[in-house]
């Protein structure tokens, strides 16, 4: 033990005393690189830096072995998580965070063969007084055009196409509005499903592009609020008609209620106050620890029935006329 | 004075609305362009495009992330562009808890890079774009779904 930490600690101050043999002499060394001993080498005072040096040697392979590390790392590098801070700060928008109704369908279409046509509903009115409420019932009816392009029903393609018009004329988006509703119209007699559902998604965007343009920027975002809730009422109700684990972890949506809801807390007074606003609000919160819950778990059907309830208590709360 | 005034006011007016209004540079243009060229490649596999996107200017060596909720089922496909001032785009995507995604058959090629998986659970997501080399530019990343 003695001798061992005696060698160490003679390493540490001459590290020469650990290379008994001298590489630069050692047959298997000339054999493979002779090396010319310089004549001068008794006035030589910085041999400890020549390259030839066997400790230098030592902290060559340990600098190679550093960079290898080093290397490995940067490989990491590439495939290294995102930070709490990455994640929190990450951007956040309308138009690219938040999927569609069309999509959040596609995604339950592919579990089965859903009955859209049984999640029509009647007509809702188009007359609101408050800007606030016309903006989220232009939601549902847009979220209720992914529904009749689904079921395939020309006829409510048309309808909902009408009232959309009719909802976004006292917005002062009808401008805008009413060569999609023609385009609606048209692709639906020709039962062009597949362009309806681009049609509706440009539909929602030029309303919302309209709003960016004014000072409705606020406005956009309920617009979102009603298309998210009236899809997601039919979504759960369908897989709570015909359930099955794969479908019902589709209602997982954690990111998309807390962006709405962080947005509905950050609008002006005079929109928070607004009835139909208030409402939303109140049932976003419940429909948050609704539809947030771990990625492995798996909601039964007991739950999914309450996400539709709740989604559709919303949706016709902020259907009603004159709300207080 | 008070006509003077009365008169100034719609050229106040529109000088207000143009220092309101969101610009868009050309860089962000092209960027634009040629990840819409790049994601229209894969609508023949039925990938549908969805009409939003995120744009904005991005530096060498600087990563930008942007949440995405997807819906597990589907197949979703990120694309990344940018102007000819970038040599390198990369594009990464994470899950909930910031761990990267592996890709099976990632897309690189200079300025342009995608992306593509289907997410095994619903719920948000991260994709990171970086400009890996090049001068400071314009980035678009659009997505589509099937």
């Amino acid at each position: 033990m003695r001798f061992f930490a005696l060698r160490f600690v003679l390493f540490l101050r001459h590290p020469r005393f650990i290379f008994p043999v001298d590489y630069r002499r050692s047959p298997r060394a000339s054999r493979k690189r002779p090396v010319q001993i310089p004549s001068d080498s008794a006035l030589d005072t910085n041999r400890a830096n020549r390259l030839s040096n066997p400790m230098l040697r030592l902290n060559r392979n340990f600098a190679a072995s550093l960079g290898l590390l080093c290397f490995a790392g940067l490989g990491l590098a590439e495939t290294a998580p995102l930070s709490p801070e990455q994640v929190k700060a990450a951007v956040r928008t309308d138009d690219f965070t938040i999927p569609t109704p069309g999509e959040f369908m596609a995604a339950l279409n592919k579990t089965g063969k859903p009955d859209w046509a049984s999640k029509a509903r009647p007509p809702i009115p188009t007359n609101f007084s408050s800007r606030a409420q016309q903006a989220m019932n232009l939601g549902t009816l847009i979220a209720d055009g992914y529904i009749a392009v689904e079921a395939e029903d020309k006829q409510s393609v048309k309808n909902i196409g009408k009232d959309i018009i009719d909802l976004a004329k006292p917005l002062g988006v009808k401008e805008e509005i009413v060569n999609r509703g023609k385009s609606l119209t048209e692709f639906a007699d020709d039962g062009q499903w597949d362009v309806l559902r681009e049609e509706l998604e440009a539909t929602q965007n030029e309303v919302k592009g309209k709003f960016a343009e004014t000072a409705d920027t606020d406005l956009i975002t309920l617009v979102t609020v009603g298309a998210w809730a009236r899809a997601t009422e039919v979504v759960a109700g369908l897989i709570a008609a015909k359930f099955s684990p794969e479908s019902a972890k589709l209602v997982r949506q954690p990111g998309i209620v807390e962006f709405l809801s962080t947005k509905l807390d950050a609008l002006p007074d005079k929109l928070r106050d607004d009835p139909a606003v208030k409402r939303a609000r109140v049932k976003l919160m419940e429909l948050k620890s609704a539809v947030t819950f771990p990625r492995e778990t798996t909601p039964d059907q007991a739950q999914i029935k309450k996400i539709a309830s709740l989604a559709g208590e919303l949706v016709k709360e902020i259907a009603k006329k004159d709300l207080k | 004075m008070n006509r003077r005034f009365t008169a100034l006011i719609p050229l106040l007016t529109a000088a207000a609305a143009l220092a309101v209004a969101p610009t868009v540079s050309d860089d962000e243009v092209s960027a634009r362009k040629n990840a819409l060229e790049l994601a229209g490649a894969y609508s023949n596999d039925g990938f549908k495009l969805r009409d939003g996107h995120w744009s904005g200017p991005i530096k060498p060596g600087e990563g930008k992330v942007v949440q995405v909720n997807l819906y597990a089922g589907n197949e979703y496909f990120f694309a990344v562009a940018s102007t000819e001032k970038a040599k390198k785009m990369a594009i990464t995507a994470y899950d909930e808890t910031g761990t990267q995604l592996e890709i099976t058959d990632p897309y690189q090629d200079g300025a342009k890079a995608a992306i593509g998986f289907s997410p095994l659970a619903s719920g948000p997501y991260y994709v990171k774009v970086e400009e890996v080399e090049g001068e400071p530019t314009a980035y678009c990343l659009v997505c589509s779904y099937k």
